[in-house]
């Protein structure tokens, strides 16, 4: 009886060994596939000739490991003004370091959304709506800067502290200042990365053929031509918080209210064109954000160049390009407008926060910037309106609202009746 | 050697009741016994927890007792030879060991009716002092204002950081924005299920200023555990001021200069 098992055990131990006690792949960096093979900035003429090389991408992720290092051990040069000590609190494996600090914040609290590069694919993205955040392309949506700015490092605080109402972002108010901070800094970081990246990819579209289709691996090349113009517009946010007039304080809120009704409904601000005569978010509802733009896109363009007159080479591309969108991206999603009567505020509810949103529009978002069309005044009166809507339960939208009530099920319900 | 393993066994069901025993003697002197009472009615639960524990303490010591002393005292090894007695069973001892049971039983149900309607059923009459809204993963707070009504344009909406004042009762609307969850101050003896599409209200009355936990007790999803919140107790003056500040901070219409900076220092 002992003689035959023994192979058995053996083989056992042996898989053991193999599958459940093998040391677990260091965590690394996933390159960005959907640009590599498709780049965005290329989108008019998505193909297959612009798809990088292995040896093209191989270079990308060496020059970015050589910048940033790992998700274990991540560095930063000096131009890109981040905080090594940040960093390392809030990267890595979770554990206590040598004073008892619990370091790899990030892998505890936010990777299993965001994911280990900061893509927004981590495990649970899927299941999230919407998405969680992709940094990589270094667009923030809720800031005290404009539009096309980054955010400043309170921004990035802020969001943390309340969490995005109305999302899957829940708040990390009960973190220590210095946590909160260390993450800040680490979503900095990952999104300089991301951002590096896509300018590495896409400054082989500009090499001469002498470069033989490789990059200058120069330090003066890297840091000057691409980190630091992007570190730049990163350390610049700080200076370029907007503005803002005070409130028209002699203004009954009332008159203010009315005013801002007008103007939401009218022209300039044309703020119904999205969210609706009834401020439901029932207007326009069928565009997408810049995250999900760029998907559909190429999306699109796939099936264009299926249906035509592709030669097989493209066409095996389009295909190995559509395994690349179902393992690299998620199924891509319209973004409704806001239904301002719920009284969910994604960017924070403070008055504050909502002159941000429509003074600078919301980046990434169709929400487009009110800034130049809309004066400052005005703008406080469209704020005032829409912090009154969620309790503007009578009057005349109210009266809109129940003639909008369908007939629907009673005449429903009569027919069944009648059979 | 038989006897040997008669008396392991003995033994090791002796070692049963000794380290349970054990267990709960070291247990308060580690810090892992209840957690301090801070509220008005906590002493009547506790009371509670430890008449039940007393009550099941004394039935299982005796029974693992009585297990030992079984399997020493009728230990083959030590009685060779004699045989096993046939017994017809006895209707006296069964109706005995049905009815104390039965009798003990109800009359735990009896004798914890008034510390569970205190708890769960005599809701004071009052409109809440915040709404907590559970939520994955975190518990969204809406305090009605100046006006004392929820749903209104005064109302202060914060996150995680519950603040309550002290040596007065408190209701608390509990609601659920997606799954079950469970709102559990473990310092005020309060375990409350929240329900998706229930307003359920839960009244207490903390006796202690401090910061205290509030945790989720369901597990409702991959951040359960993660699910944390503080209740800080404080006096009504300090209660009114700081609903005050932060109702101006909500309502904030400039940036200010600290504000960065105590997000940071909060």
């Amino acid at each position: 009886m002992k003689t035959p098992l023994r192979p058995l055990v053996l083989a056992a131990v042996a898989s053991l060994l193999a599958v459940g006690c093998g040391p677990t792949p260091p965590a690394a960096f996933r390159l960005n596939m959907v640009e590599a093979v498709a780049p965005s900035a290329e989108k008019d003429s998505v193909a297959a000739e612009l798809a990088l090389s292995i040896d093209q991408q191989r270079q990308v992720a060496t020059i970015l490991a050589a910048l940033f290092g790992s998700p274990d051990e991540p560095f930063c040069q000096p131009e890109m003004g981040l905080d090594p000590a940040k960093l390392r609190l809030a990267a890595g494996p979770v554990r206590s370091d040598i004073v008892g600090r619990k370091n790899g914040l990030y892998r505890e609290h936010c990777v299993h959304c965001h994911g280990i590069t900061g893509d927004g694919l981590g495990p649970t993205a899927a299941f999230l709506n919407p998405y969680p955040r992709d940094y990589r392309p270094g667009i923030f949506k809720f800031k005290s800067t404009e539009r096309s700015d980054k955010p400043t490092h309170a921004d990035l605080v802020k969001i943390l502290h309340n969490g995005v109402p109305g999302s899957s972002m829940p708040s990390f108010a009960l973190l220590s200042p210095a946590e909160v901070d260390a993450l800040a800094e680490y979503v900095k970081y990952l999104s300089i990365r991301g951002e590096t990246e896509l300018a590495l990819m896409r400054t082989f579209f500009e090499l001469d053929d002498d470069a033989q289709g490789k990059l200058a691996e120069t330090r003066e090349f890297l840091i000057d031509e691409i980190v630091a113009p992007i570190a730049e517009k990163w350390t610049a946010a700080s200076e370029a918080v907007i503005e803002v007039p005070e409130m028209p304080a002699d203004e009954d809120l009332a008159a203010s209210i009315e005013k801002g009704r007008a103007l939401f409904h009218g022209n300039k601000a044309n703020c119904v064109k999205c969210h609706g005569v009834t401020a439901l978010g029932d207007g326009q509802a069928n565009d997408y954000d810049d995250w999900n733009k760029d998907i559909v896109k190429i999306r699109d363009k796939l099936a264009k160049l299926a249906a035509g007159e592709a030669d097989a080479a493209e066409r095996r591309w389009a295909a190995g390009f559509q395994e690349v969108l179902v393992s690299e991206a998620l199924r891509p999603r319209t973004i409704p407008p806001r239904n301002l009567r719920h009284g969910i505020y994604r960017g924070g509810r403070r008055p504050l926060d909502l002159y941000y949103r429509i003074h600078a529009g919301i980046n990434g978002a169709p929400m487009p910037a009110a800034k130049g069309t809309v004066a400052s005044e005005d703008i406080w009166h469209i704020v005032n309106y829409i912090r009154s809507l969620p309790y503007d339960f009578d009057g005349e939208l109210g009266a809109d609202r129940a003639v909008a009530v369908r007939p629907g099920p009673a005449v429903g319900l009569a027919a069944t009746q009648e059979d | 050697m038989k006897r040997l393993a008669g008396i392991f066994w003995s033994l090791l069901f002796l070692a049963v009741p000794v380290l349970g025993v054990a267990t709960f003697a070291i247990a308060p002197s580690i810090d892992v016994w209840l957690p301090k009472d801070v509220s008005s009615h906590g002493h009547e639960i506790d009371s509670l927890f430890y008449f039940i524990l007393a009550l099941t303490g004394v039935v299982f010591i005796a029974t693992e007792v009585l297990l030992f002393w079984f399997l020493w005292k009728y230990d083959a090894a030590t009685r060779e030879g004699e045989p096993a007695t046939y017994i017809q069973g006895s209707h006296t001892l069964e109706v005995v060991w049905t009815i104390i049971p039965a009798a003990t039983l109800l009359f735990l149900a009896i004798y914890q009716m008034n510390a569970w309607a205190n708890v769960k059923m005599r809701r004071p009459d009052m409109p809440p002092t915040v709404e907590v809204v559970a939520r994955q993963f975190e518990w969204r707070l809406r305090y009605p204002g100046r006006d004392g009504a929820l749903g209104t344009p005064d109302d202060l909406h914060l996150v995680n950081d519950l603040h309550l004042p002290i040596d007065e009762e408190v209701l608390v609307q509990l609601k659920s924005k997606d799954v079950l969850h469970s709102f559990f101050l473990p310092n005020l003896r309060i375990k409350q299920d929240a329900v998706p599409g229930m307003k359920i209200p839960v009244w207490f009355c903390g006796t202690e200023a401090g910061e205290y936990d509030i945790v989720c007790a369901e597990l409702c999803g991959w951040g359960h555990y993660k699910m944390k919140g503080r209740v800080t107790f404080v006096t009504r003056p300090e209660f009114d001021a700081w609903l005050e500040r932060k109702y101006a901070e909500q309502e904030a219409t400039q940036p200010e200069p600290e504000a960065a900076g105590e997000l940071v220092a909060n």
